[in-house]
C-alpha cells in the first residue's frame, strides 16, 4: 500500500464531497446543550480544586504554611511546591504550573487545595500563611532589557550572541534571518523608512474557562478530563510532572469552547491530578474568568524597529527588523516565528531579521493562532504601507512587485514552492471593495500576511462497520468543524455518503501519539491520515471482494463506493458496494479497519491579503470598520463554510487586538482589566460582515491540495486596520491597540504639529 | 410569611429553602439540577454564555426576558419561569426555529457560547412572533453574547432568517401551560429563603418593603442585582441581610402625570426604555447602550442611581434634565434634587433605612435639545469613560439655562457649573462654546484609570461640548456615533 500524498490534479478536479456544505454532525449537540464540555463533566465524589495565587508580580516565596487549611473540616488536600519533584526537562512549565522558589508575576500558582466544597475550598485558601518577599518587578518588555531591569532568572544567560554574556539578563536568546547585505541594499534605496512600533499584549479570549476533573486511583491509574488543543500532549506532560508512566495516565478531550492555541499546554491540571492523588478522590478545578487572563497564557507584546528602503519605481532593496517579545515569566515567546514571518511577503535581494526572547513579570504566554506574526507583520506592513505612499504607488501595486512567488526565496531560508500570494492580491485588486469611494474621516487600508502551517505526528482510524457505515477514530480535538471535514474526507475516498461516517475524538488509550490540534494542522495531518487510512481499507475491500469472486486482489478496483472486477481475464461479477462487503467481513477475514501513523511533513505555506475600510470619528477618536474582506489561500477548501468562518474568527480577533483589546498594567505590576467588561472583545455591533473569498492555490503535498487555514487569517489584520485607520485620521499611530483615546492623541499631536 | 421561594424550572415546580439565597440561578442549574448546558464563561455578566429565559406574569399576559442566570440570586425567580436551553426542543426533538437557524447557518464552531446566543434568539423570537431580526435589532439583542470564534456573522444570518423557519408546533400548547402555571404561582405573601447565617425577603407590598427596611436597616436592597450580583460571585462578600425589590406591586410603575415623568425605583431600563425614549430620545438611546440585552432586562434605573458609582450612566443624564429623587423611609417621603444625592466617592446623602422609591424628570417642551454622549471603547456592553449630557436651551439666539453633567470626569456624577455658567447669557455660538472649553478646568479634574486617561477625559469631554453644538445646529448627521437604527427602544417591530 503506498501512501500518496502527493497532490492528484485529476482527483482533485473529480471531487463529490469535498467543497460541498454539509451540516456539521455536532450542530445540534450545540444548540440543545447536550455537548460537553471541560466543566460539564463530574465524577462520583468529587471534590472542588480551587488555586492560592500570589498577589505579588515578583517575590521570594520564603514558606508555605498550609498546617490551618489542611485542619479545616472538609478539606481533603493541600498541595505545594513540595508536591512536585524537581524536573529538569520540564522546568519551564513545571515552575509556571506551581511556583518554586519565587512567584514570577500576580497569579502564579502558589497552592492549591481539594475541598468538599467550594465555600469550604475558598476557606482553606484564606488559611494557607506564605510568607513572600516582593522584589522589584518589570511587565515592559523594553524595560525588561535594560540592564538595570530586576532580573527575573539567575539562570538566563543570553543565547545567540557572541560571545555568551558572563551576567544573567531578562533576554532569553536572539535569533537571526535573512540574506544578502542590507547595508549595500539601503545604498541602492531612493527612499528609507524606519519606525518604531508596539503591540499590546492580548489574549485568545475562548469564552469558555479552563476546566478539568482528575481521577487518581490508589494504584496510580490516573484518568484526566479536560478542555485542551492536545491530550496527547497533556498526558505526556502531566506524566512527566507527576512521575506518572505515560501508560497510566488517559487523558480524554471534552468539547473544547476555543481555544486558539491558548489550550495546548498545562495550567490547572498537573494540579488536579497532584490533589486527586493526595485525596484519594477525583478533584474538578475550573478557573474563573479572572484566572484565565491572570494565568493563563496571553501572548506576548512586542516593540520593533523596521526599516525599509525602495526604489521610486517601487522595488524594495532592502528590509531590516528588530523584534522584541516577551513572553512572559518563562522563556518561549513566539520571537523566532515572529522574525521568520515578518517580511515572508517579499521577495528580497537584502534582508534581515533580528529577534529577542524576553522574560518579564507576567504570566506564561501560550500560542495564539500564527504565534509572533500578527505583531512583526503589523510592523512590516506598516512601513511597507507608508513607503507606497510616500513614492506614490497603490499599494496593491507596490505588493504585486515585490511579492513571492513560486520557487522565490524565502526571508527565513527554504525556497517557496507554488503559492497563492499574487493571487490574493489580484483577487483584492479586483474585489469590489477596493473600487467603492470613501467617504469623510474614512480611510482604507490593505494588508498581506503569512503563516507556516504545520503538519506533525498524526494517528487515525478508520472502521468499517458491519452495517456499512463507517467511524473515525481521530486525536486530535475538533476546534473548528474538523470531524465534519474528517468524515467528508473519508465519504469521498470510500465513495459513500457523508451520512455514512462519523468521527469521534477518542481519548488517549485508543490511538497513537498525536500531537495537538495547533498550527492549522489538523484537517490537513490528520485529514491526510484518513484519506490514507481509508485507501488501506480499500484495499482491504478488494481483497475481501476478490475472495468471494476468486479472483486475484489486482483485478478489482474500487469506484463510487463498489467494488469491481477490472482486467483482462477478472471475470464478470456483479459490482459489490462497501455494505455488502462489510456485511460478511466475519467470513471473509473479521473487520477491516484502515489505520495511519505518519509525520506529515508537507503541509502548505498559505497567505492572505485583506482590504478595511473604517471611520474615525475626529472628536472622540472612535473607530468604526465599515466593511473587510478576508482573501486567503485555503489551497483546496475541504468544507467552505468552515473555511470561511476560520477567516472570519481570525479577522476579528485581528481587529480586536488593533482597535481595543489589551492587558494593561499598574505601575503595581498588577493586571487592571481581567475580565471581559475591561478586556474588551468585539461584540457584534462593532463588526461589519466579514466578507470573504477564498483563493485555491493546491498544497502540491496533499492529494486534493488542501493547506492550513486556521491561523493567517489573523495575521494581516492588525496592519491593515492600522492602514486603514492612518488613511481616515490623517496620521499614522504606532502603537496598538489604536482605542479612542490614542488615536484622539495622536490627531491632536498631529494638529498641534501643523501649526 | 413564606419560608421558601416557588419557581418553574423548564415547567416543573422548583422550591428553594434551606439554602444560601446567593446562590445564584447558574450554579442551581449546573451544580444541583445538572443542567449544563447553561455554560459559564464569566459569572459576571458579561459574556452571555449564561443566558436563560425569564418569563413572568406583566397585565395578565407572559412576558419573557433573557438574562445572565450567573448574577441572578435563586430567590429572585419567585413566581416566575426559568427557561433553559434543554427546553427549547420540541417533544418529537424538532429544533426551535432559533436553533435550527444557527445549525443552517453553521453559526456555532466550538459552540460554547451558542446555548447563550440559542436563548437570547429565543426570548427575541417569542417576543415579535415569530419574526426574524434585522441587523441593527439583533446587534441589540446579541449585543451580550460574546463569541470569539465565528465573528458574528453566521450568527446574525440565523437572526434574521430564523422567522422564515416553520413555527414550532409546540409553542401554543406550551405558552398556554405556562400561563396556566404562573398564575397558579401568584401570591402576595412575603417569602422568606434563609440558611444557617443569611437571609432573604422578597416582599409583595411596598408598605412591607418600608418595614423590612426600618427592621433590618444593614441589609443590603436587591433589584436587579447587576451590581450586586458580582459583589457575591467576583468580590466573594458574605450578604446576611438581603431585601429584594423586584415582587414589589407598583414599584416599577412608570407613569407621566403633571408634565413629570416618574419612574419607580424597580422599574428596569427594558420596562422604561420606551417610555423614555418617547419623551427624551437620546437619553433612550443612552439606556439602549448600557450593558447589554440581559443586563437591561434585570438592571434598574433605581440601583444604578443608588449604587452611586461615578461611571452609572443615568445620573449624568438625569441630573441634566433636573430630576428629583424620591427618598422614603418607613411612610416618610423626602424630595432631593439628584445631583445632591452623590455627596463624595462611595458616599450619598442617604439616612439609614431610607430607600430609594422614585425618580421624577419634568418634561422638556424641546426633546432634541437633550443630549447624551456616551464614550466607550466599544458601542454595546461598555463601561463610560466618559459620559456626557446636555440640556442648554436658548431663546433669541442667547443661552437662557445650561444643565450640563458628566459621569467619569469626578468622584461622583456633577454638573459642570463653571462651563454652564460661561454660557448662559451668552449667544449660542461656536466662539462662546470655544471660550467656555477653559472652564472644564475649573469643573474637572479627572483621573487616569485603565479606561482612560485624565488627558483623555478632559479632552473628550471638552469635544463632547462642540459635537453637541455642532449637532444641535445643523441636522441630524453622521456626526452621530451610531444608532437611531434600532427597533429596540419603541420602534415599529416592537410587539
Ligand atoms: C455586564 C454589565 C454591564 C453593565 N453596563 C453598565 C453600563 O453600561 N452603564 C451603567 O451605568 N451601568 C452598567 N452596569 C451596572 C449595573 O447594571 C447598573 O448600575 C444597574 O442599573 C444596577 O441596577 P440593579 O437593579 O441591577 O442594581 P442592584 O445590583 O440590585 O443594586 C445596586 C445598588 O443599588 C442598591 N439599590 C437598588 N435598589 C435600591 C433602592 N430602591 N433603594 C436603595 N438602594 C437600592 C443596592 O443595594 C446596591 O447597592 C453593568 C453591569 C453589568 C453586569
Ligand atoms: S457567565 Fe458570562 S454572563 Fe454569565
Ligand atoms: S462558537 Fe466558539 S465562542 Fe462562539
Amino acid at each position: 500500500m503506498t501512501h500518496s500524498s502527493d497532490f492528484n490534479a485529476e482527483k482533485a478536479s473529480n471531487l463529490k464531497v469535498i467543497g460541498t456544505r454539509p451540516a456539521r454532525p455536532d450542530g445540534v449537540d450545540k444548540v440543545t446543550g447536550r455537548a460537553r464540555f471541560g466543566a460539564d463533566m463530574n465524577l462520583p465524589g468529587q471534590l472542588v480544586g480551587r488555586i492560592l495565587r500570589s498577589p505579588h508580580p515578583h517575590a521570594i516565596i520564603k514558606s508555605i504554611d498550609t498546617s490551618a487549611a489542611e485542619a479545616l473540616d472538609g478539606v481533603k488536600a493541600v498541595v505545594t511546591r513540595d508536591d512536585f519533584a524537581e524536573n529538569p526537562d520540564n522546568h519551564a512549565v513545571l515552575c509556571n504550573v506551581m511556583a518554586r522558589e519565587k512567584a514570577l508575576y500576580e497569579g502564579h500558582t502558589v497552592a492549591a487545595v481539594a475541598a468538599s466544597t467550594a465555600t469550604i475550598a475558598r476557606k482553606a485558601l484564606k488559611l494557607i500563611n506564605v510568607d513572600y518577599e516582593p522584589l522589584p518587578h518589570v511587565t515592559d518588555v523594553d524595560a525588561a532589557m535594560q540592564p538595570d531591569a530586576p532580573v527575573l532568572h539567575d539562570t538566563i544567560f543570553t543565547s545567540g550572541v557572541d560571545p555568551v554574556p558572563t551576567i544573567p539578563s531578562n533576554i532569553v536568546a536572539r535569533c537571526e534571518f535573512g540574506h544578502g547585505d542590507v547595508e549595500a541594499g539601503f545604498a541602492k534605496a531612493d527612499i528609507i523608512v524606519e519606525r518604531e512600533l508596539k503591540t499590546a499584549a492580548t489574549h485568545q479570549g475562548y469564552i469558555e474557562p479552563h476546566a478539568c476533573v482528575a481521577s487518581v486511583s490508589t494504584d496510580g491509574m490516573s484518568e484526566l478530563w479536560c478542555c485542551t488543543q492536545g491530550h496527547f500532549d497533556d498526558r505526556k506532560i502531566c506524566a512527566a510532572l507527576l512521575g506518572i508512566d505515560v501508560s497510566r495516565l488517559r487523558v480524554t478531550a471534552s468539547e473544547i469552547g476555543g481555544g486558539f492555541g491558548g489550550k495546548t499546554t498545562v495550567f490547572i491540571e498537573p494540579v488536579a491530578l497532584a490533589l486527586s492523588r493526595k485525596a484519594g478522590r477525583p478533584v474538578k478545578i475550573v478557573m474563573s474568568r479572572e484566572e484565565v487572563f491572570k494565568a493563563s497564557g496571553p501572548t506576548a507584546s512586542t516593540s520593533m524597529r523596521v526599516k525599509i528602503g525602495v526604489t521610486n519605481d517601487g522595488r524594495m532593496t532592502a528590509c531590516d527588523g528588530e523584534f522584541r517579545l516577551q513572553g512572559g515569566a518563562f522563556e518561549g515567546s513566539p520571537f523566532d516565528s515572529a522574525a521568520m514571518t515578518a517580511f515572508a511577503c517579499y521577495d528580497l535581494e537584502n534582508v534581515k531579521s533580528v529577534a529577542f526572547d524576553v522574560v518579564v513579570n507576567r504570566p506564561k504566554g501560550a500560542a495564539y493562532r500564527a504565534p509572533g506574526a500578527p505583531m512583526s507583520v503589523y510592523g512590516v506592513e506598516s512601513v511597507v504601507d507608508e513607503v507606497a505612499l510616500k513614492i506614490g504607488m497603490d499599494p496593491i501595486e507596490f505588493r504585486l512587485k515585490n511579492a513571492v512567488r513560486d520557487g522565490s526565496q524565502s526571508s527565513y531560508g527554504p525556497k517557496f514552492g507554488p503559492n497563492g500570494l499574487v493571487e490574493t492580491l489580484e483577487a483584492a485588486k479586483a474585489h469590489p471593495q477596493y473600487k467603492t469611494p470613501l467617504g469623510p474621516n474614512q480611510g482604507r487600508g490593505i494588508a498581506s500576511g503569512f503563516w507556516f502551517n504545520y503538519g506533525g505526528e498524526t494517528c487515525s482510524n478508520l472502521n468499517i462497520n458491519a452495517d456499512g457505515t463507517v467511524t473515525l477514530a481521530v486525536g486530535t480535538p475538533d476546534i473548528g468543524g474538523s470531524r465534519a471535514s474528517m468524515c467528508m474526507m473519508a465519504a469521498e475516498e470510500l465513495g459513500i455518503p457523508y451520512d455514512s461516517v462519523r468521527a469521534t475524538v477518542v481519548d488517549t488509550g485508543a490511538l497513537g501519539f498525536n500531537e495537538g490540534s495547533y498550527g492549522s494542522r489538523v484537517t490537513y495531518a490528520s485529514g491526510l491520515a484518513i484519506i490514507n487510512a481509508a485507501q488501506q481499507a480499500i484495499t482491504e475491500m478488494c481483497k475481501r471482494a476478490s475472495m468471494m469472486w476468486d479472483i486475484p486482489a489486482d483485478a478489482v478496483t474500487w469506484e463510487d463506493g463498489y467494488a469491481k472486477p477490472s482486467g483482462a481475464n477478472a471475470g464478470e461479477f456483479e459490482p459489490m458496494s462497501l455494505a455488502e462487503i462489510a456485511a460478511i467481513a466475519a467470513n471473509t477475514g473479521g473487520p477491516i479497519a484502515g489505520h495511519r501513523e505518519h509525520n506529515a511533513d508537507s503541509a502548505g505555506i498559505s497567505f492572505g491579503t485583506h482590504i478595511v475600510d473604517t471611520e474615525v470619528d475626529p472628536e472622540t477618536g472612535r473607530v468604526d470598520v465599515l466593511r473587510y474582506t478576508v482573501i486567503q489561500d485555503a489551497g483546496k477548501a475541504i468544507h467552505p463554510d468552515y473555511v470561511e468562518g476560520q477567516f472570519q474568527g481570525g479577522a476579528v480577533q485581528g481587529i480586536g487586538w488593533a482597535l481595543n483589546e489589551e492587558y494593561i498594567y499598574g505601575d503595581d505590576g498588577k493586571l487592571q482589566n481581567a475580565g471581559f467588561l475591561d478586556y474588551r472583545v468585539p461584540v457584534a455591533s462593532d463588526l461589519p460582515m466579514i466578507d470573504t473569498v477564498i483563493v485555491e492555490v493546491p498544497n502540491p503535498g496533499h492529494p486534493y491540495g488542501v493547506r492550513g487555514v486556521g491561523e493567517t487569517g489573523i495575521v494581516p489584520p492588525l496592519a491593515a486596520v492600522a492602514n486603514s485607520v492612518s488613511a481616515a485620521a490623517g496620521v499614522r499611530l504606532s502603537e496598538l491597540p489604536m482605542s479612542p483615546p490614542r488615536v484622539l492623541k495622536a490627531m491632536d499631536d498631529a494638529k498641534q504639529a501643523a501649526e | 410569611m413564606r419560608d421558601h421561594g416557588t419557581f418553574l424550572l423548564n415547567g416543573e415546580r422548583h422550591e428553594i429553602r434551606d439554602m444560601s439565597p446567593t446562590t445564584t440561578l447558574l450554579n442551581y442549574l449546573r451544580e444541583d439540577q445538572k443542567l449544563t448546558g447553561t455554560k459559564e464563561g464569566c459569572a459576571e455578566g458579561d459574556c452571555g454564555a449564561c443566558t436563560v429565559v425569564v418569563s413572568e406574569l406583566v397585565d395578565g399576559a407572559v412576558q419573557h426576558r433573557a438574562v445572565n442566570a450567573c448574577i441572578q440570586f435563586l430567590p429572585m425567580l419567585e413566581g416566575k419561569s426559568v427557561t433553559t436551553v434543554e427546553r427549547l426542543r420540541g417533544p418529537g426533538g424538532t429544533l426551535h426555529p432559533c436553533q435550527q437557524a444557527l445549525v443552517d447557518t453553521h453559526g456555532s464552531q466550538c459552540g460554547f457560547c451558542t446555548p447563550g446566543f440559542a436563548m437570547s434568539l429565543f426570548a427575541a423570537y417569542e417576543d415579535r412572533q415569530g419574526k426574524g431580526l434585522d441587523r441593527d435589532t439583533a446587534n441589540d439583542v446579541l449585543a451580550g453574547n460574546l463569541c470569539r470564534c465565528t465573528g458574528y456573522g453566521p450568527i446574525i444570518t440565523a437572526a434574521e432568517t430564523m422567522g422564515d423557519l416553520p413555527a414550532p408546533q409546540w409553542g401554543e400548547d406550551r405558552a398556554a401551560r405556562e400561563l396556566r402555571a404562573l398564575e397558579a404561582l401568584c401570591h402576595t405573601d412575603t417569602v422568606k429563603v434563609a440558611s444557617t447565617d443569611q437571609q432573604f425577603f422578597a416582599p409583595a407590598t411596598l408598605g412591607e418593603f418600608a418595614e423590612l427596611f426600618a427592621e433590618f436597616p444593614d441589609a443590603t436592597i436587591v433589584a436587579g442585582a447587576t451590581d450586586v450580583g458580582l459583589w457575591v460571585t467576583k468580590r466573594h462578600m458574605h450578604l446576611k441581610t438581603i431585601i429584594y425589590t423586584g415582587r414589589v406591586q407598583g414599584f416599577a410603575h412608570i407613569a407621566v402625570s403633571d408634565n413629570t415623568l416618574t419612574i419607580g425605583a424597580g422599574a428596569t431600563y427594558s420596562d422604561a426604555i420606551q417610555t423614555l425614549a418617547e419623551h427624551f430620545p437620546d437619553l433612550g438611546e443612552l439606556v439602549r447602550r448600557i450593558g447589554s440585552t440581559q443586563v437591561r432586562n434585570a438592571g434598574t434605573i433605581g440601583g444604578n442611581i443608588a449604587n452611586g458609582s461615578p461611571i452609572g450612566d443615568c445620573p449624568p443624564a438625569l441630573i441634566a434634565l433636573n430630576a428629583t429623587l424620591v427618598l422614603r423611609t418607613g411612610d416618610a417621603q423626602r424630595r432631593i434634587p439628584l445631583e445632591d444625592f452623590f455627596v463624595d466617592y462611595g458616599v450619598q446623602d442617604r439616612k439609614p433605612g431610607e430607600f430609594v422609591e422614585a425618580i421624577e424628570v419634568p418634561l422638556l417642551e424641546n426633546p432634541d435639545q437633550f443630549r447624551c454622549y456616551k464614550l466607550t471603547k466599544r458601542f454595546d456592553q461598555d463601561i463610560s469613560a466618559v459620559c456626557g449630557c446636555f440640556h442648554v436651551t436658548v431663546d433669541d439666539g442667547q443661552v437662557s439655562s445650561a444643565r450640563i453633567a458628566y459621569g467619569g470626569m469626578a468622584a461622583t456624577p456633577k454638573r459642570a457649573s463653571a462651563v454652564e455658567a460661561a454660557l448662559v447669557g451668552k449667544a449660542w455660538t461656536m466662539e462662546t462654546c470655544e471660550a467656555a472649553l477653559s472652564k472644564f478646568s475649573e469643573d474637572f479634574s479627572p483621573m487616569t484609570d485603565m479606561r482612560a486617561s485624565s488627558d483623555y477625559r478632559m479632552r473628550s469631554a471638552q469635544n463632547l461640548l462642540i459635537k453637541y453644538f455642532v449637532e444641535g445646529t445643523e441636522p441630524l448627521s453622521t456626526t452621530r456615533l451610531v444608532g437611531r437604527g434600532s427597533t429596540i427602544a419603541g420602534g415599529a417591530n416592537h410587539a
